[in-house]
């Protein structure tokens, strides 16, 4: 790191002046991003001359807990200013449209035989090439494990590109229930998976979704670090545009939620008499956990929920009790 | 006109469903009120309805509404608000202070703001109704404990006894030398003339660096932002810096070399009255994690 002159931290602190300090609202909201752009300037401006500030901020910011609040993902542009990475895009680019090319061709002289054969028998083709259309209006269908996984992995690989031909898909996995019909006591990772054998109403097990519209996509697509809170009266809440506006995900009816903890897709949510729900896909899908340690079960309202990362958390109870988790709550132990 | 009311009472209308007020005890009217004060604190008077509108909906009117509902006592409010937030001030404070009883002690003090114990005109003045909304309820938790944590630890250090600074070793510290070299205004005036054309990002990022010696993380968290980006910025900073005050060192008449030379002398060789110049706030700092060497000449 390249140092300053001595001269220049010297101006640098004799040229601070003081003015009205901004009160705890517009901190809290210049950390958050919440503030327009006039406002988070002013804020700025007068952080960058304030010692004081500048320590409060720093302080109320270096939080953890803060269900992504700070979106960490580098300036792009910034990036960009170096000369060897902009051709290294310019040079993946080309590749990748040369894939694209490569791959819609041999795409291509696959899928005309399958036309020709829906021509011959409709009733087949439909098997074989399911209609996006049909699957985007209907809400009950699920892609299946194996598929969901996949297009998981496409969209942890792709980044911030949304294929065209999954959005129906995904859009139709959005709107079903919550499977965590298979509800099993201390695994949390296995109530996960979709079952197959999950029935096309959707399952009477499942409490279905209260309000709002989740689409997972978004998030991909807009590459933006999401934020997560709970409403007061116990509903989850996520934000995909820094906090301007916030969805309601369903996890569960009539349960109302307490505590929250968020770490990339990982989202864990708790409430009242032990209810703890987990989702391993940014809150698409959710299960339900029974934290059992000693053939004893977690009972009392959860009231803080924590996990530093995706294996070790810590559940607490209204009645001070702490139990951990080191496998991502598949084990807990009562502290 | 009527159309822009018309919108005015359909969003405000909105809002209150939003808020979920009437379950706790807050009528319209109240809500109202209450949007009318916050939007009057930081709207300039001559916003329009559309603005007025807009800004009212960027609320997190949910827990503005909590807030507000406990600073007028309800009952119902308070249960909620200690459900969500009880356990997290405690957790807030740890992370603050680093030390269990400090963090116990500074919870319960916010917490009794919180509640507002302290009695102005027969009514409870509670903190928590200067909430505005602006941000998470959380967030402004966090920081209005942060900024009674900085308030307490400046209070204490006014208050350091002269056994303690001995330890220190404070009380017995070599005065600082009068110096006898007079600093060249070129100088001041060349660093001057740089750092005020300085943007209020990067002016940020040097003094939280360089002054306040904050890591490279924790500038990043606050502008949000990854750190090789303030890395990469600091860099670049620092060398443009040099370069710029060089050159302006040789509009003001001063050969290459004596600029270069000027920008080495260290500045404890300078004589120059920083306390005058200082701000309280600009002290020596208060909290950062790395350890801070004490401030050149501060006059002390």
């Amino acid at each position: 790191m390249a140092e300053i002159p001595k001269i220049v931290k010297q101006r640098l602190q004799a040229n601070a002046k003081l003015a009205d300090h901004p009160e705890p609202n517009l901190l809290s909201a210049f950390l958050e991003r919440s503030l327009g752009q006039r406002e988070q300037s002013e804020v700025l401006r007068h952080l960058s001359l304030c010692m004081n500030c500048r320590e409060i901020v720093s302080l109320s910011g270096a939080q953890p807990n803060v269900a992504g609040v700070v979106s960490l993902t580098p300036s792009r542009a910034a990036w960009l200013l170096w000369p060897a990475l902009r051709w290294g895009a310019a040079m993946a680019c080309i590749i990748v449209v040369g894939a694209a090319i490569t791959v819609h061709q041999r795409h291509e002289s696959v899928q005309h035989p399958a036309t020709r054969a829906s021509l011959s028998s409709p009733s087949k083709s439909t098997q074989a090439i399911p209609d996006m259309a049909a699957l985007s209006r209907s809400p009950n269908l699920n892609p299946g494990p194996v598929q969901a996984a996949k297009q998981r992995t496409s969209r942890s690989n792709s980044g911030n590109h949304r294929a065209a031909d999954s959005i129906p898909v995904e859009m139709a996995d959005a709107k079903m229930p919550s499977p965590f019909a298979e509800v099993v006591p201390g695994r949390a990772k296995d109530a996960v998976a979709p079952s197959d054998a999950e029935p096309a109403t959707g399952g009477a097990a499942m409490n279905s979704p209260t309000s709002g519209t989740f689409f997972p996509d978004d998030l991909a697509a807009e590459n933006l670090a999401p934020r997560w809170t709970l409403s007061w009266d116990g509903v989850l809440q996520r934000s995909l545009d820094s906090g301007r506006t916030w969805q309601t995900v369903p996890v569960a009816s009539h349960l109302i939620l307490r505590a929250l903890a968020a770490n990339g897709l990982d989202i864990w949510v708790g409430g009242k008499a032990g209810a703890l729900f987990h989702s391993s896909d940014a809150g698409q899908h959710w299960a339900q956990v029974f934290p059992t340690a000693n053939g004893q079960s977690f009972v009392g309202d959860i009231v803080g929920v924590e996990f530093r990362d995706t294996l070790n958390g810590k559940l607490t109870s209204s009645n001070r009790e702490i139990w951990i988790t080191s496998d991502a709550g598949q084990s807990w132990q009562k502290q | 006109m009527g159309e822009t009311s018309a919108r005015m009472e359909s969003v405000l209308a909105d809002i209150y469903i939003k808020s979920k007020c009437e379950l706790c005890g807050l009528s319209r009217a109240q809500f109202d009120n209450i949007l009318a004060e916050i939007g009057r604190k930081y709207l300039p008077a001559d916003s329009t309805q559309n603005e007025v509108c807009d800004f009212y909906a960027s609320l997190r009117v949910e827990e503005l509404a909590l807030a507000r509902a406990c600073a007028t006592g309800n009952e119902h409010a308070w249960e909620v608000f200690l459900t969500r937030y009880r356990e997290k001030l405690y957790e807030i404070a740890g992370y603050i202070t680093k030390e269990s009883s400090t963090a116990r002690e500074l919870a319960d003090s916010i917490y009794a703001d919180l509640y507002g114990t302290v009695r102005r005109d027969g009514e409870r003045a509670s903190k928590l109704a200067s909430y505005t909304g602006r941000g998470s309820l959380e967030g402004w938790l966090r920081t209005v404990m942060a900024q009674e944590h900085v308030n307490r630890y400046r209070r204490q250090r006014r208050l350091v006894s002269l056994d303690e600074e001995a330890e220190e070793g404070a009380q017995f510290a070599t005065a600082e030398p009068e110096t006898a070299i007079v600093a060249d205004p070129r100088v001041e005036g060349a660093v001057d003339e740089v750092l005020a054309a300085l943007g209020p990002e990067e002016r940020f990022v040097l003094a939280s660096y360089f002054l306040d010696e904050r890591t490279l993380a924790d500038i990043a968290r606050s502008l949000g932002v990854h750190e090789s980006t303030i890395s990469r910025k600091l860099d670049k900073l620092a060398k443009s810096l040099r370069k710029q005050i060089l050159a302006s060192l040789g509009r003001r008449g001063m050969s290459r070399r004596q600029a270069q030379e000027a920008l080495e002398v260290d500045v404890r060789d300078l004589r120059v009255n920083i306390r005058s110049r200082l701000a309280q706030e600009t002290g020596r700092p208060a909290f950062s994690k790395k350890k801070a060497e004490t401030p050149a000449g501060d006059g002390s």
